[in-house]
């Protein structure tokens, strides 16, 4: 009962911050300034006043902001149709698609490895406090996380393309665009190698940091003690009662990384000319394409909530506290 | 889904870890086609920082689009590397006396990319189709202005005929591309027609599109063996996509890439420096120039300029407290030539472009000289005044360009030697649009332009006309013999009378300085000469169609 309760008392919220973005999306992109029609032809381009008069129609640009755009606005994302993008005159929701799997690929990996790496360096470091491992742990952590990713993403690029001949850029060698599956996976996965090394090392180090802090809290409560003088093995103690208790702040972080990770590989997707979201939002932006911006901020609002809302749920599991209340 | 994406990222998981293994195995180049001479086909990597918006040429607004029309589709003539225009689709054409009919007789044994034969109908229809849907159209509608009818009098013949003579026919000519018929007539309205992706277009031209995805922004193009010239030497071409100039010379540094289409200025010396790499510099069509406010009060709701801008002196001083060959050295490495009119003097090789002009010397000295004399005098902050006008100016540029800061800052340093204090000011483009189309809500500006092969387009900046929302000019400069002479030179189709009349109009331009052109710069770019050479080196590029048709590989 008093997690259903809990539960649906996290829906309403996550669907009252939902409502809320919805209108901050369609505002935010507007109060801009600038006139997109400019912004998508360029500025050397020469279309007459009146070619551009009747673009600005065709995309509903001459009618008022309040209320004509925003009904209509509204009415369409009432129906589920994010409107067509103005600079690649493509639905929406079909290049917000495209561009997911790929971002998620280079996330999921790069969390992936960057969870369990930083996790077992964590509990490792804080298990074996102030010995020369976890200074060294400590160390490499804080400079990953300090490190700006834009720098340590083309560092990687020079220093892996020059020795160990990586591709310098894409998704997939130009050769292999439209080439069977099986062909394209080994080269696909030789592109992912740099922008995931980099995505694990910058996170790595946020995850160690956490994990080694957590561990180090537990471990000095009394019920470590307690298990110690029942006998179980400094292995057992930590698994079984260490790593499960400290795991709670792992799980807020990580879901809160998952959601931001979406619009955080804004930088390496750059670096490594990746095809993915991030990279699709900042041309977006730099083009004032109000319905692609409108729908990538949209799915990346959604994807922060639905994180959220995971960790929410996962802690109705981990956290007897929550069950109780 | 869940389970779909968790195998993929297995699988990927598991190559990557194989592919590790195998220690950057290089991935196997692609035979398309096999190539004609045996071995290897010759693929020709280009890397750029954009890619083409669409492959409609009827709503593709991206220089990019452009380059990759110019090698699929041929247009009835084209410019040369010296800035003449020659025939493509066309062998030969001729004018009438009153100069509003234009009589081509097109080349034999032209053959579209689906083996079909290229017919003068074809041609006629593809411009027919622009002046019959302008909205359609939007791209190239402003191309068949004054164009009353296009027909093919007999299978190797096109005759145009204009309401009025238009001097620049063949510059325009040189963008209606011969597209195939049967890929664009289903179209009935302007939607229609634009939402149409083009992704496998149909050409005459010296490559063959093999594919442009999207996705990706790859674009790979293969030779057409049957070309009316003949065939490219290459075998392919493949533009790819980067987002990162840094990773794009990377690339080229390692041989990912065979050919960078536009370096930077800041990366030229170290992109020289490559081995197995050439760069090259040539003189390019572009420029940057300070921007005056030169809006007239009648013309501006709300007008915030400083008024001291009015005055030719202020404007003379601004010029002469300029050192123009240190912004070149400086900001830009070199890779300048001072400018003075608004035409470069790369356009038609150099035939229109004012020669005469003489810009001042530098001299902080003689600028004071000009203020003083002019009455403008030193108030107790070193800032000059006269009539209660103090001169302090808004000094704005795009934040988007890496030299536009610091020629503020150059900029900045010498007026203050001469008592005018200039402040620098970053903004983004659009701001800056929107406060120089329509109003003049500014004083000083710095900006660039891209100038077309023909100077139609760059002295149309300067027409009273164009000071609108949505037109190109900025600087609201209004001289109604000026717009006169722009109305000339458009129909004068004497190229000689032409020349006098667009020297005339850089001459009052550069006079009454709306603009002060601080440089033209070089157009950068660099190619890995251990594997390909003999391009041609030419303000089109090195990536122009007759270039890459004459490049082949080092053996």
């Amino acid at each position: 009962m008093a997690r259903r309760d809990y539960l649906l008392g996290k829906f309403g919220i996550a669907l009252l911050t939902l409502l809320f973005v919805l209108l901050l999306d369609f505002i935010l992109f507007r109060v801009l300034p600038g006139d997109p029609i400019r912004a998508v032809i360029g500025r050397n381009v020469r279309i007459s006043a009146e070619v551009q008069e009747s673009l600005r129609a065709q995309f509903g640009l001459d009618k008022p902001v309040f209320p004509d755009q925003f009904v209509d606005t509204l009415g369409q994302w009432a129906q589920g149709n994010l409107g067509v993008s103005w600079s690649q005159r493509k639905p929406v929701s079909e290049i917000l698609i495209s561009k997911l799997w790929n971002t998620l690929l280079l996330i999921g990996l790069g969390q992936l490895l960057s969870i369990v790496l930083g996790a077992i360096l964590g509990l490792l470091a804080g298990w074996k406090r102030k010995t020369p491992f976890d200074v060294g742990a400590l160390t490499f952590s804080l400079i990953a996380w300090a490190t700006p990713t834009f720098w340590l993403g083309i560092i990687l690029l020079v220093a892996g393309s020059t020795w160990f001949g990586l591709p310098t850029g894409g998704i997939v060698s130009p050769e292999n665009v439209g080439k069977p599956l099986h062909t394209v996976i080994p080269d696909v996965a030789r592109h992912l190698i740099l922008p995931t090394l980099t995505f694990t090392i910058l996170y790595l180090g946020e995850y160690m940091l956490i994990m080694r802090s957590s561990i180090l809290e537990v471990l000095s409560e009394d019920y470590i003690l307690t298990a110690r003088a029942k006998g179980m093995s400094h292995f057992q103690v930590l698994t079984k009662h260490g790593l499960r208790n400290a795991m709670l702040p792992m799980v807020t972080i990580i879901a809160l990384n998952l959601g931001f990770t979406v619009s955080g590989a804004i930088y390496i997707e750059t670096v490594f000319s990746y095809d993915g979201l991030g990279n699709l939002v900042q041309t977006a932006l730099v083009k004032q394409d109000y319905p692609l911006l409108q729908g990538a901020f949209l799915l990346l609002a959604v994807s922060v909530i639905i994180a959220n809302m995971l960790a929410d749920f996962l802690y109705t599991y981990l956290d007897p506290r929550v069950k109780a209340n | 889904m869940k389970i779909r994406y968790n195998f993929l990222v297995l699988v990927t998981l598991l190559a990557l870890i194989l592919s590790a293994c195998g220690g950057g195995a290089q991935a196997t180049q692609a035979p398309t086609d096999a190539p004609a001479t045996g071995g290897e086909p010759a693929v020709l990597k280009i890397g750029w920082l954009g890619e083409p918006d669409t492959l409609n040429p009827a709503y593709a607004f991206l220089t990019e689009a452009y380059a990759v029309f110019d090698l699929v589709y041929s247009p009835l003539v084209t410019e040369d590397a010296s800035g003449n225009y020659v025939g493509a689709l066309a062998k030969e054409w001729s004018t009438s006396d009153d100069g509003l009919t234009w009589t081509f007789t097109l080349k034999d044994g032209v053959k579209w990319h689906n083996g079909e034969a290229l017919t003068a109908d074809q041609v006629a229809w593809a411009i027919n189709a622009i002046m019959a849907d302008p909205d359609g159209w939007a791209a190239l509608s402003g191309y068949v202005g004054g164009f009353s009818e296009v027909t093919a009098p007999d299978d190797k013949t096109v005759q145009i005929v204009t309401e009025y003579p238009i001097a620049n026919m063949e510059y325009r000519l040189s963008f209606l591309y011969a597209v195939y018929p049967p890929d664009f007539e289903s179209f009935t309205t302007p939607e229609d027609l634009q939402n149409f992706t083009n992704d496998k277009p149909i050409g005459t031209g010296r490559f063959i599109l093999n594919t442009f995805d999207k996705d990706t922004g790859v674009i790979l193009l293969d030779a057409n063996k049957d070309y009316v010239d003949g065939a490219p030497i290459i075998d392919q071409v493949i533009y790819q996509k980067f987002d990162s100039a840094d990773a794009m010379i990377q690339a080229l540094k390692v041989g990912d890439i065979d050919l960078l289409s536009d370096v930077p200025a800041s990366a030229f010396e170290t992109v020289k420096g490559f081995e197995g790499v050439t760069a090259v510099a040539f003189d390019g069509r572009s420029f940057d120039e300070l921007i005056i406010n030169d809006v007239s009060e009648d013309n501006d709701p709300a007008p915030t300029g400083n008024p001291a801008l009015k005055d030719p002196a202020v404007r003379l001083a601004l010029e002469t407290a300029m050192n123009r060959q240190d912004i070149i050295d400086i900001v830009l490495q070199g890779q300048g030539t001072p400018g003075d009119t608004i035409v470069p003097p790369t356009l038609g090789g150099g035939f229109w472009h004012n020669p005469n002009i003489k810009t001042p010397e530098f001299s902080i000295e003689k600028a004071n000289q000009i203020l003083e004399d002019a009455g403008y005098v030193k108030g107790a902050d070193g800032v000059r005044e006269k009539d209660g006008v103090r001169l302090e100016f808004r000094l704005q540029f795009d934040v988007d360009s890496s030299n536009y800061p610091r020629i503020a800052d150059l900029l900045a340093d010498w007026y203050s030697q001469i008592g005018i204090k200039a402040t620098p000011e970053g903004v983004n483009s659009d701001t800056l649009i929107a406060a120089t189309t329509g109003v003049g809500d500014y004083d000083l500006v710095i900006w660039g332009w891209g100038a077309d092969p023909d100077p139609d387009f760059i002295l149309s900046i300067m027409v009273t006309d164009q000071f609108v929302i949505g037109g190109w000019s900025d600087a609201g400069y209004h001289n109604p013999e000026y717009d006169q002479l722009y109305l000339d030179q458009q129909a004068a189709v004497n190229k000689e009378e032409r020349q006098e009349i667009i020297y005339k109009m850089q001459d009052m331009v550069y006079n009454d300085r709306p603009y002060i052109v601080l440089y033209y710069s070089n157009y950068l770019q660099a190619y890995r000469s251990d594997r390909f050479t003999n391009f041609i080196e030419s303000p089109l590029g090195l990536d122009d169609d007759a270039s890459l048709a004459q490049a082949k590989p080092v053996q």
